[in-house]
């Protein structure tokens, strides 16, 4: 009978759990946030997790949507796929969120992506870049981050001035890294740019002298890296020990330069970077009023300003969505969905506004941000003459 | 009195769909059901043939792609050919995962009884280890780190009534439950047929068993190709019922987290990975609301070395033997009858 | 246009008739795989001080010692805490690493695995996966899931000799480890403990009976194990990033180099994580580096099949 009593009361913790949590109403609007806050991209998961709660609390301070208070629901994704999915089927099914934000990664996304189709939620991504996340036909997709295909694009307009021979690709091995090389590398083949070696590197990897020592004994004159920024210090750390000499310019913007500069030293002079927001000099940025506001409660929560490159998104993202409810009228999916195409509000790196993308009938929304050059030099990050 | 217990939990069981209106404890139970049927696998090389297999969710995971890829379709180049492959009703998916498995079980069964104990181990963990870094490095066969999304439900056809597809958590639920009754069976099917016998014989002492005429490798590839099989057949629900599957489904936490289910419950009984299935299924949900993730898998792990302190030969034993203290303390004939092993052969 | 006197341009030149295919262009590989070996030589010294680690517990206790990662992850955290947070010495930070590897094993060793020593080894093993577990997320508790750098005092250009670069950090670590695994065969061959110990891991009834206080070498030899893994970590700590789940992979590549070197021999384990180090490197940088990481795994599986006692054991009986 023993047993009998331990398993009824498992089931009657279980079933009470199971009440508890799902009762609590407030009158608050949620907004589910995915990201990795643990795992190989840590970093970057809670960089723009923190620059969407300083939206939101702004968003709160200023009265809120319709009447009611923001409320983040954020989950963690730890930086896997599966869990992504997991998670994002929880904040649909237990919390009842009718809008997300996420999911960093662009596997993280692309795994979420068939939930939306299956509960009709639309979702903001903020950062993921693989083209795949626009064109796969999924209209409760809105991006606000360049898919790398469009970064590649942009370099394309100053890629003359750099006069690249040859280049070789080292890629974090997911759909954001082979997607980069895959891109950048039709692009580099339009301008006459040789393609060498495309080496990857798991996403956990930490010791890249392998392939560093190839790339080494290659003939290319510019390395491109894309990755996040713990291997991008490991990378520049390792590819000083041997003697690297090429040009490095980095893509995604996930590259954090100022966690570059603080954790790989010296190793970091020297390198360009693709990035998609400016907080060295927020005059450059699109609306600098609202870049020096953000990056001034940055800095009084606390943060490290490396997150600044990152954290924008998260922040961007949080407004995009309460723009889009407060057009839609009601906390609603269905309506949330049909509001975000009527969008227009300024960020951080240029206007934000939804075109369609992908095939006719199920389009995605696409933004398209700018991006901005930059060096590092003695330690110090460089813009060069916009 | 044996009788109508299980009996009763069955019923129970198949009516929580009925009563049970939050979808998210639905899906924990789908998924802890997913688990114990892979930790019953597990529980036949661990429990009965004493086989430390700790890659076991290798088998798992060759079931899911297996299952996946051949609903999936895919298109690679092997060695100068392309192999193409169109794709494939997912009931056969189910059955090819499961044969995959079981031929993956065959292929580790005859390598690795070559040797025994902790080099065993370790085999088994490199097994899995390589399998998870193929799935993550082929990319052109199985998308790696971006995962095989979109793998479609079951379709279930029924001759004259049309088909029927399973979308709803409810009818995962009943699948999960009838594969995992099944699995139930067969397992205590064979545990308690003399190749059980012979496989419990192995485990208590193999030089003995070997010497009176126990063909030792026979039986433990025969155990492991079950058992993979079985495994196989769990991970294709998993892949179907989740949609998606990436390479991490083999790292080693998977695994651990079947052992633990196998080993708290009480390994080499029937009911063991069902109880510590329940219990570790259900832990991380219930702790979830309170904890942060680092200090609920700390409790996880606490939880763990406590129950093996205390309970050391697991909780269904324990629970097993209590009964018979006390129902024999109280005279009763019935208290012989519950107190029956549930382990065939223990006794002379 | 005359080269002479200019060697940038004869550097050109020469480079491109090397494209062109008109020069033997070959020195370039060689360079490369020198390249390849140094780095291994240098990771080879740090897997075998893993690898001795663990094959003395392996050996001795025959746990299967899931810890053994953690205690590495936790050498690292200490040499970071020490310089980073407390912002002392980054030596004095290696040296406590160490004792604090130290005494954690042994207290290990005496809280979770000495009232267990009659239970059977999956259980035992279970009992190390908690302790792993519990270990992991500690580190996770304490310093958040980002990875953190460790500064060190060396300088950033490395040294270099002939087409070979090496960082002066990875030649100290070289040079640490190589003095370490030293120690460890002082200790085990030279020192009354170390015969005590070996004479426990050839019979311990015997051992028992001539006199050896099986529980205090079952504690020393713990401790001692996980010293030596709290020591990789601390020593490769500062080479990559530290973060909490940087043990997971170096377990199992521990027991890989277990495999190899056969039990309980530290010779053995101090070769094969050579071995692994230069297979590692060797696959990576000429067949994928992608798969790296497997390449320990799948010489387990191949020595497995083939010699299961290890390349260096004698014939010692299975299982």
């Amino acid at each position: 009978m023993r047993q009998y009593a331990t398993r009824m009361a498992l089931a009657t913790i279980i079933l009470a759990a199971g009440l508890i949590t799902g009762a609590g109403a407030q009158e608050t609007i949620k907004i589910g946030v995915i990201q990795p806050l643990t795992g190989a991209f840590a970093a970057s998961g809670n960089y723009v997790a923190n620059g969407a709660k300083i939206a939101a609390d702004e968003i709160n301070a200023k009265g809120g949507v319709l009447g009611k208070k923001l409320e983040l629901v954020i989950e963690d994704n730890k930086s896997n796929p599966t869990e992504a999915a997991t998670v994002a089927e929880k904040l649909i099914v237990r919390d009842k969120v009718p809008v997300m934000m996420g999911a960093w990664g662009s596997g993280f996304t692309l795994a979420i992506m068939p939930k939306l189709m299956e509960y009709k939620v639309p979702m903001l991504v903020e950062t993921s870049s693989a083209g795949k996340i626009t064109t796969s036909g999924n209209p409760y997709i809105f991006r606000i981050s360049p898919p790398s295909s469009v970064e590649a694009v942009a370099f394309a307009k100053i890629i003359d001035k750099l006069k690249i021979g040859k280049a070789d690709f080292l890629v974090v091995n997911n759909d954001w890294g082979r997607g980069a090389a895959d891109d950048f590398g039709k692009m580099f083949k339009e301008h006459n740019i040789k393609v060498g070696l495309v080496e990857t590197m798991d996403p956990p990897a930490q010791d890249m002298s392998a392939q560093l020592a190839k790339i080494k004994a290659s003939d290319a004159d510019t390395l491109i890296i894309t990755t996040a920024v713990e291997q991008l210090t490991l990378i520049f750390k390792q590819a000083a020990a041997l003697g690297l000499k090429k040009r490095i310019i980095t893509t995604g913007g996930s590259q954090n330069p100022d966690q570059l500069i603080e954790q790989a030293g010296a190793a970091a002079n020297d390198t360009t970077h693709i990035t998609f927001f400016t907080p060295w000099n927020p005059n450059v940025s699109a609306d600098p009023a609202m870049a020096k506001a953000f990056i001034e409660e940055w800095k009084k929560r606390g943060h490290p300003f490396a997150g600044l490159t990152e954290s924008f998104r998260g922040y961007d993202g949080i407004r995009t969505i309460a723009a889009a409810i407060t057009k839609a009228g009601k906390a609603e999916p269905e309506a949330i969905r049909a509001a975000f195409w009527q969008v227009e509000i300024p960020g951080m790196n240029g206007p934000i506004k939804f075109n369609k993308a992908g095939p006719a009938g199920q389009e995605s929304g696409q933004s398209n941000p700018g991006i901005y050059l930059i060096k590092i030099e003695n330690g110090k990050v460089v813009l060069p003459s916009a | 009195m044996k009788r109508v217990l299980p009996a009763f939990w069955l019923v129970v069981f198949f009516t929580v769909p009925l009563w049970l209106q939050d979808q998210y404890i639905l899906h924990v139970l789908i998924t802890t059901g997913i688990f114990i049927i892979a930790a019953m696998s597990l529980n036949l090389l661990l429990g009965y043939t004493g086989q430390l297999s700790l890659g076991h969710v290798a088998f798992f995971g060759i079931g899911a792609y297996a299952s996946a890829l051949t609903t999936l379709g895919f298109d690679v180049e092997l060695g100068g050919f392309r192999v193409v492959h169109e794709p494939w009703p997912a009931i056969i998916g189910f059955f090819v995962g499961i044969v995959i498995a079981g031929m993956s079980g065959y292929l580790i069964g005859r390598l690795s009884f070559k040797v025994r104990g902790a080099y065993f181990v370790i085999v088994t963990i490199s097994f899995a280890e390589v399998t998870r870094l193929v799935a993550l490095n082929w990319v052109e066969l199985t998308q790696g780190p971006l995962a095989l999304t979109n793998i479609p439900p079951f379709t279930l056809g029924f001759p004259g009534l049309g088909t029927y597809t399973l979308w709803s958590k409810t009818a995962y639920y009943y699948l999960v439950g009838v594969v995992g009754l099944v699995t139930y069976l067969v397992i205590s099917r064979l545990v308690g047929s003399y190749i059980g016998r012979a496989m419990i014989a192995l485990k208590e002492n193999e030089s003995l068993a070997s010497s009176v005429g126990i063909d030792v490798t026979r039986y433990l590839v025969l155990a492991a190709v079950v058992s993979a099989a079985i495994a196989g057949a769990a991970g294709s629900l998993y892949a179907h019922y989740l949609k998606i599957i990436d390479p991490d489904i083999f790292l080693f936490i998977y695994t651990v987290t079947m052992v633990i289910m196998v080993i708290t419950g009480g390994k080499g009984t029937l009911a063991g990975p069902i109880v510590g299935g329940i219990i570790f299924g259900f832990v991380p949900v219930i702790v979830r609301p309170f904890a942060a993730p680092a200090v609920q898998w700390i409790l996880y792990g606490g939880l763990m070395i406590l129950i093996v302190f205390v309970l050391p030969q697991g909780i269904v034993p324990a629970v097993e033997r209590w009964l018979a203290n006390w129902t024999q303390s109280k005279g009763k004939l019935a208290g012989v009858i519950l107190a029956g092993n549930s382990k065939p052969g223990a006794g002379k | 246009m005359s080269l002479r006197g200019d060697p940038e341009a004869q550097f050109h030149t020469i480079l491109q008739m090397a494209r062109a295919g008109c020069i033997d262009a070959r020195d370039e590989q060689v360079d490369q795989f020198f390249q390849h070996l140094v780095n291994a030589v240098v990771l080879g010294g740090t897997y075998a001080l893993l690898g001795i680690g663990l094959t003395l517990i392996f050996g001795i206790m025959r746990v299967v010692n899931f810890t053994h990662g953690e205690l590495y992850a936790f050498g690292a955290y200490i040499v970071y805490l020490v310089g980073a947070t407390l912002g002392l010495n980054f030596f004095l930070g290696l040296v406590v690493a160490v004792i604090a590897g130290v005494l954690l094993g042994a207290l290990i060793e005496i809280t979770l695995l000495r009232p267990m020593r009659s239970a059977d080894i999956d259980t035992v093993m279970l009992v190390m996966i908690g302790a792993w577990i519990v270990m992991q997320n500690t580190e996770l508790l304490i310093w958040g899931g980002v990875a953190k750098a460790i500064v060190t005092p060396f300088p950033d250009a490395p040294l270099v000799i002939g087409p070979v670069s090496i960082s002066w950090l990875r030649l100290f670590v070289l040079i640490v480890a190589l003095l370490l695994i030293i120690g460890s065969y002082v200790l085990i061959h030279r020192t009354k403990l170390g015969k005590a110990m070996r004479a426990t891991f050839q019979d311990t009834d015997t051992a028992a009976l001539m006199g050896v206080h099986i529980k205090g070498i079952h504690t020393a030899t713990f401790a001692i194990g996980s010293g030596l893994a709290a020591a990789a970590g601390a020593l490769l700590g500062p080479v990559f990033l530290v973060t909490p789940t940087m043990g997971d992979l170096a377990s199992l590549k521990a027991f890989a180099i277990v495999i190899l070197g056969g039990l309980g021999n530290i010779t053995g384990a101090t070769i094969g994580g050579f071995i692994l180090a230069l297979v590692e490197e060797i696959g990576a940088g000429y067949i994928s580096s992608g798969y790296r990481d497997a390449m320990g795994f799948l010489i387990i599986i191949v020595v497995m099949l083939f010699k299961p006692s290890g390349l260096f054991a004698r014939a010692e009986r299975v299982g």
